[in-house]
């Protein structure tokens, strides 16, 4: 169905007509709500919501045969923290000291924003990391 | 402005309109494609408007901060028009600032990891009646400088590497590779290390190493310090180490076995003999526990350990052991709790001179509370060694004692930690005799 504004369009008419629009269209199709995470990781990997945890603790290095790279995404890490780790920052920094002391591997390397860390994914085989939005182009493996 | 406001009002009725009756059907029809391609766009000025929603939060808090200062500092001046944040309000940026704060300053740390060669380390310096390593030094104490380095290999290769300048019982300053490990993941059941690494017995010698920081207490027992500590134990072992977990529902079962070579007792201290024995023969072990990572029993680790090692010393005629160890650990490690013991059985063989068998033991037990602001501990330790058993007597350290000992630790901030212990020891065989200790450290992390 195709609507035609029979009043007088201008610039305000717009930007107030597509400022509704988006905020109706974000609702009408069920967009993301505030706070959610979007676990994505490289194509191939098969990775369950509860193993998720484990991998960003360096509990969990390998998905069957593939080796996981996990990152940090720093646009959604606070979310990440509180709603999967379930860990305050001062925490999720101190049990990688000890971990990187105590086994010599390295904490999740840090992305800027949720186009790095889907960049990252695309292009780092065994990757995973965290979105606050849903992408497009990489498998999303868990949501919380 | 009247008009404007009928602008909007009628944009605005279009708006309800277009979401109640031209959005279902635009879905319902073929133009599926601009709909999604609308969508994304729109996602993306959602996403902008939250991050503009956030700059405004974060200078509204800075705003209302430096008023609060200006304030402070012009009592007289009338305050200011913007209306007061709720408390509750308040409170909420404070926390969201300090999270964001701590992420930003952790993550700071960790892009300069993308260069390829991570290097972090602890360093301490304590102060006390007696040096808490070398009971016979008094005042303060340039203790470690410790750095750890895990480059990047990529893939499945792992290193690691412990550069540790530290003071010996002389005060002179000494270099040395603590941990120099090269390892591939084979996956997460099977890690393959070689070159040098902290022998796998009990819980502390593989989770504490030298970074005083790490460690709650002030210090590790007595007998399990490192060899060039007073320590009775190969601490450390030049060979060839498999580690691992399997991980199942509620625990994990842990193992390690390993194969280095004999140590040696040189001038009254074991030394792990980095380049090589002139013997040519090995030590080896293992060890093998059970993590509950869930459940009642969440945060308990129980755990068996044994190794036999053939270690001579430098004396004429030199001397031969066959040092055979077996015990076993317990630690209970939660966000309130720190528990934990160790026990070792000797059943010591010198084979030459031909002395026979010996049996001694050593054990410990240490409790811990993690308070929100402190962490007090107490610990016991004992050993019994066969003085008669050369495996004991050729080490400057290996009379027997026991202590009992009570501490505190107190964390300025993440990164540095006060460390305070009373301690009452008493040798009860080589020499005969007691001393007590006032111990003051300051512990970091960088």
């Amino acid at each position: 169905m195709k609507i035609t504004p029979t009043m007088e369009t201008t610039p305000m008419h717009s930007r107030a007509v597509v400022l509704i629009l988006a905020m109706m269209i974000t609702t009408w199709a069920g967009g993301a709500a505030a706070g959610d995470v979007y676990v994505i990781c490289s194509a191939g990997v098969a990775l369950k919501s509860d193993e998720v945890r484990n991998v960003f603790l360096g509990e969990q290095g390998f998905a069957g045969p593939i080796k996981l790279f996990p990152a940090d995404n720093s646009a959604a890490q606070a979310d990440f923290l509180e709603k999967v780790l379930k860990l305050d920052p001062n925490k999720y920094a101190g049990i990688w000291t000890k971990k990187s002391f105590r086994d010599g591997t390295n904490p999740p390397p840090v992305k800027g924003s949720d186009a790095e860390a889907i960049a990252y994914v695309k292009q780092t085989p065994g990757a995973c990391t965290y979105v606050s939005s849903a992408p497009a182009g990489v498998a999303v493996v868990a949501k919380f | 402005m009247f008009n404007q406001l009928s602008l909007f009002a009628r944009s605005f009725a279009l708006g309800v309109l277009l979401g109640a009756v031209s959005l279902p059907a635009a879905a319902a029809d073929s133009q599926a494609d601009e709909l999604a391609q609308l969508k994304m766009q729109l996602n993306q000025s959602v996403e902008m408007i939250r991050a503009l929603a956030a700059r405004v939060h974060e200078l509204e808090a800075k705003q209302g901060r430096e008023a609060a200062g200006s304030a402070t500092a012009a009592a007289a001046a009338p305050a200011p028009q913007a209306p007061p944040a709720t408390p509750v309000d308040a409170q909420r940026l404070d926390s969201v600032e300090q999270k964001v704060n701590q992420i930003e300053t952790d993550n700071a740390t960790r892009h300069g990891d993308d260069t390829g060669l991570p290097m972090h380390g602890f360093a301490d310096i304590g102060v006390g009646t007696h040096n808490p390593f070398f009971p016979g030094s008094k005042g303060f104490d340039l203790d470690n400088l410790d750095f750890y380095l895990t480059p990047r290999l990529g893939g499945k290769f792992l290193a690691l590497f412990e550069l540790n300048f530290e003071v010996d019982r002389e005060g002179s300053v000494g270099v040395d590779i603590e941990r120099g490990q090269l390892g591939y993941q084979f996956s997460d059941e099977a890690t393959l290390w070689i070159g040098r690494f902290h022998t796998p017995y009990g819980f502390v010698n593989t989770a504490l190493h030298h970074g005083i920081w790490i460690n709650d207490a002030l210090r590790r027992p007595q007998f399990l310090m490192f060899e060039d500590q007073g320590g009775i134990l190969p601490a450390h072992t030049v060979g060839a180490w498999l580690t691992g977990a399997k991980r199942g529902d509620g625990g994990k079962v842990l193992y390690d076995v390993y194969i280095g070579n004999g140590q040696q007792i040189i001038d009254g201290e074991i030394d792990m003999r980095s380049a090589g024995n002139d013997h040519g023969k090995p030590i080896y072990g293992g060890r093998a526990g059970y993590q509950w990572t869930a459940g009642a029993a969440e945060g308990l680790t129980l755990g068996v350990h044994a190794f036999d090692s053939k270690i001579d010393d430098n004396q004429v005629p030199q001397g031969m052991t066959e040092v055979r160890v077996y015990g076993g650990y317990a630690v209970y490690d939660t966000d309130r709790w720190e528990h934990m013991a160790e026990v070792y059985f000797f059943d010591n063989l010198d084979t030459y001179p031909n002395t026979g068998g010996h049996h001694s033991k050593a054990y410990y037990a240490q409790f811990g509370y993690r308070a929100p602001w402190i962490i007090p501990y107490v610990r016991y330790e004992r050993t019994l060694l066969d003085q008669t058993d050369q495996f004991f007597n050729q080490q400057a350290t290996g009379m027997s004692y026991y202590r009992t000992a009570a501490g505190l630790r107190y964390d300025f901030n993440l990164k540095t930690a006060f460390k305070f212990e009373v301690a009452k020891t008493h040798y009860t065989d080589r020499i005969v005799g007691q001393f007590n200790e006032v111990l003051a450290d300051v512990a970091i992390r960088f």
